[in-house]
């Protein structure tokens, strides 16, 4: 029991972090039914930028996070400026644009940090809380409130205000968003500012529970990607539900199948996309293609 | 008319092959007096490039002493770095790349799988190859062309199993360990000599390299209570099992190979989580011996940081080679290897003897991680 309350915990720490990387997938998606591929690079400069100014410039850790959050909304804005001449012309040039920002990013990361990377120390001074022998990590527990807080805060903006509703807009038919007087330029780029928002956001809370490199963003980004494709790829709750359950998945494999875990998590993943190719929360989604 | 275009075509076709052989023949015939070309192949890139840049920096020093003195036969050796990223597909790729541009050895990589998908390669191209990998694997190969300059997991897990169990008397031991190259030479190793001396470790986990949660892993290993937890994993993920194990509250000392003896180790690990560590390592300290305390001395001078076991395993390689290189003034394949062999060395690692299987270094020392850096364990 003990070793599966403890399994359950991991997983749900990393399952937020997944989650949030998803969301970041599932937001650019929705809006211009692109798969941004420099995501996961995205990941990596906001756990790059949120370290640094953490620890090089000794900012409190909360303020050194919205910093780089800041920083990578700005990466966002600027891949967003960059594809724009090829909104609606030529999808699969985007694509290969992103791929080829995420190349950018992790070479502009080796020349700005170096290519060793470095060790993150835990902002949380406090040990691990004991619950009937179970240990919570007080850094997990953080890491868990903040990705609840930025996930409630995306929904009520979606849900609740005019730049949320009129993206919603242009998510459903960009045409007629576009016919009601929306500037789905700009819905497009908060839509991708937010989502390297969230990549940051991702990257600053995982950097001290791992080690920060050029390449961490590899890992991050399958992992997000793949959670984003259980949950249903461009739903929000799905991003949610997908992260937690890939978090899981991947916990409860390491423990039960040692070095097969990695197999066995893709295993599991592959057939639940088989017997449902939308993900559990499958919605129709924009497909500009 | 045509036929006349048809000839002159020709005719140009001719002319043009005709100037590549004198072409090549100029090469090879520089190649005598030029410079030696060396490939130093490592990580320089990717989650390894730590390892990769010391083992660069250590090379490049021996070179450019032996190069300041004259270098080889009046030669100098140039030094031409490849990033292997720690991918084995990319080091097979750069050793098909250094079989083909005329290098004739090869320095690195510090990665055990990389040295093993590139070692069949090199050994067809007769390009003998000093790696700083330590798999046991590499020594099974038995490939000619293939020199360790450190120890095997082997003999850096007898000596640990000795210390833990013959000297301290703990019995209580589980394993942690990653299934890559290196991780499954450790693990396989330090089973064996816990076999040999009948005990069975309490747990025995295996992760995979790129696994970064191990809290399925250690709530095990933590129902069990060992006293000793061994890691089998390279500097970042070692550093994450000690600092996950210890909030967890998993007691146990850590032990393990060189990778925990590192400040990658100790950083990520932090400080406090990584005190106490157990480390089986030919080089402990910059200051075990005077020969050691110089050559610390020379690297800071050189590169402004501390020196350590990867840039001297490096550094001992490169002067082996250069040792053999002047035994045949300049001439790789058969010959090379041949003197490699023969090289007998007081290294900083240890004394270099090389053995069938391209094993240079029997031995290793133990040590202590205080503060993040180790201490021999007879100072502490």
């Amino acid at each position: 029991m003990q070793v599966f309350l403890q399994t359950l915990i991991g997983g749900v720490t990393f399952g937020a972090v997944y989650a949030l990387v998803a969301m970041g997938f599932s937001i650019v998606y929705r809006t211009m039914g692109l798969v941004n591929f420099a995501h996961g690079s995205v990941v990596m400069i906001g756990a790059y930028a949120a370290s640094t100014f953490y620890m090089a410039s000794k900012l409190p850790f909360a303020v050194a996070v919205v910093v780089a959050i800041a920083v990578t909304a700005l990466i966002g804005l600027v891949i967003e400026r960059f594809l724009r001449p090829l909104e609606n012309k030529d999808f699969t040039l985007m694509l290969i644009g992103t791929i080829g920002f995420g190349a950018v990013l992790e070479a502009g990361a080796v020349l700005i940090w170096g290519a060793t990377g470095h060790a993150v120390p835990s902002p949380v001074a406090t040990g691990p809380i004991d619950v009937a022998g179970i240990r919570i990590p007080t850094y997990s527990l953080l890491v868990i409130a903040v990705a609840a807080a930025a996930t409630g805060l995306l929904a009520l903006f979606l849900q609740r205000t005019k730049r949320g509703a009129a993206m919603q807009a242009v998510a459903m038919d960009h045409q007629a968003a576009t016919a009601v007087g929306i500037h789905v330029g700009r819905s497009n780029a908060m839509a991708f500012a937010i989502g390297a928002g969230l990549a940051a956001l991702a990257g600053s809370l995982i950097g001290p529970m791992l080690y920060v490199n050029p390449t961490m963003g590899g890992t991050l980004g399958i992992k997000g990607f793949a959670a984003a494709m259980l949950g249903g790829f461009g739903s929000m709750p799905g991003a949610i539900v997908g992260g937690l359950a890939f978090g899981l998945l991947d916990s409860f494999a390491a423990g039960n199948f040692q070095e097969y875990s990695e197999l066995v998590t893709f295993l599991v993943f592959a057939v639940i996309v088989m017997i449902r190719p939308t993900g559990i929360f499958g919605e129709a989604t924009v497909n500009r293609a | 008319m045509h036929f006349t275009r048809f000839s002159i075509a020709a005719a140009a076709l001719i002319a043009l092959a005709a100037c590549a052989p004198p072409g090549q023949q100029a090469e090879s015939g520089a190649t005598a007096t030029g410079p030696i070309k060396i490939a130093n192949v490592n990580a320089q890139s990717g989650q390894l490039s730590s390892l990769g840049q010391w083992e660069h920096k250590g090379v490049k020093l021996a070179i450019e002493e032996a190069n300041k003195a004259g270098g080889v036969d009046g030669r100098q050796i140039q030094l031409d770095l490849f990033d292997s990223q720690g991918d084995p597909t990319v080091g097979t790729n750069v050793a098909r790349k250094i079989a083909a541009e005329g290098y004739i050895a090869m320095l690195g990589t510090a990665e055990s799988a990389v040295t093993l998908a590139m070692a069949p390669i090199l050994k067809d191209a007769k390009i003998p190859n000093i790696t700083s990998g330590q798999s046991p694997k590499l020594a099974d190969l038995g490939s000619p062309f293939l020199f360790l300059n450190a120890p095997t997991s082997v003999t850096f897990d007898e000596t640990l199993a000795k210390y833990l169990v013959d000297d301290k008397g703990m019995k209580k031991i589980a394993l942690i360990s990653n299934n890559g190259a290196y991780g499954s030479g450790e693990h396989d190793a330090f089973l064996n000599s816990l076999k040999t001396r009948n005990i069975t470790p309490s747990a025995d986990e295996v992760v995979t390299p790129d696994q970064k949660d191990f809290n399925a892993n250690l709530a095990k290993i933590r129902e069990q209570d060992p006293e000793v937890l061994f890691i089998g994993a390279e500097e970042v993920q070692s550093g994450l099992i000690a600092k996950q194990a210890r909030e967890l509250g998993i007691k146990a000392v850590f032990a393990g190979g060189a990778p925990v003896g590192t400040d990658v180790y100790a950083t990520t690990a932090g400080l406090k989580n990584a005190e106490g560590t157990i480390v089986s390592s030919p080089y402990l300290s910059n200051e075990a011996t005077p020969e050691i305390k110089a050559f610390a001395e020379k690297y800071k001078a050189a590169y402004n940081e501390d020196a350590r076991m990867h840039v001297a395993k490096a550094y001992d390689g490169a002067s082996i080679l250069i040792e053999a290189l002047k035994q045949t003034d300049g001439e790789g394949g058969q010959k090379l290897a041949d003197a490699i062999r023969g090289v007998k060395r007081a290294g900083l690692l240890g004394t270099y003897n090389y053995d069938a299987n391209g094993v240079g270094i029997h031995e290793t020392k133990i040590g202590l991680v205080k503060d993040g850096k180790v201490v021999p364990e007879a100072a502490s």
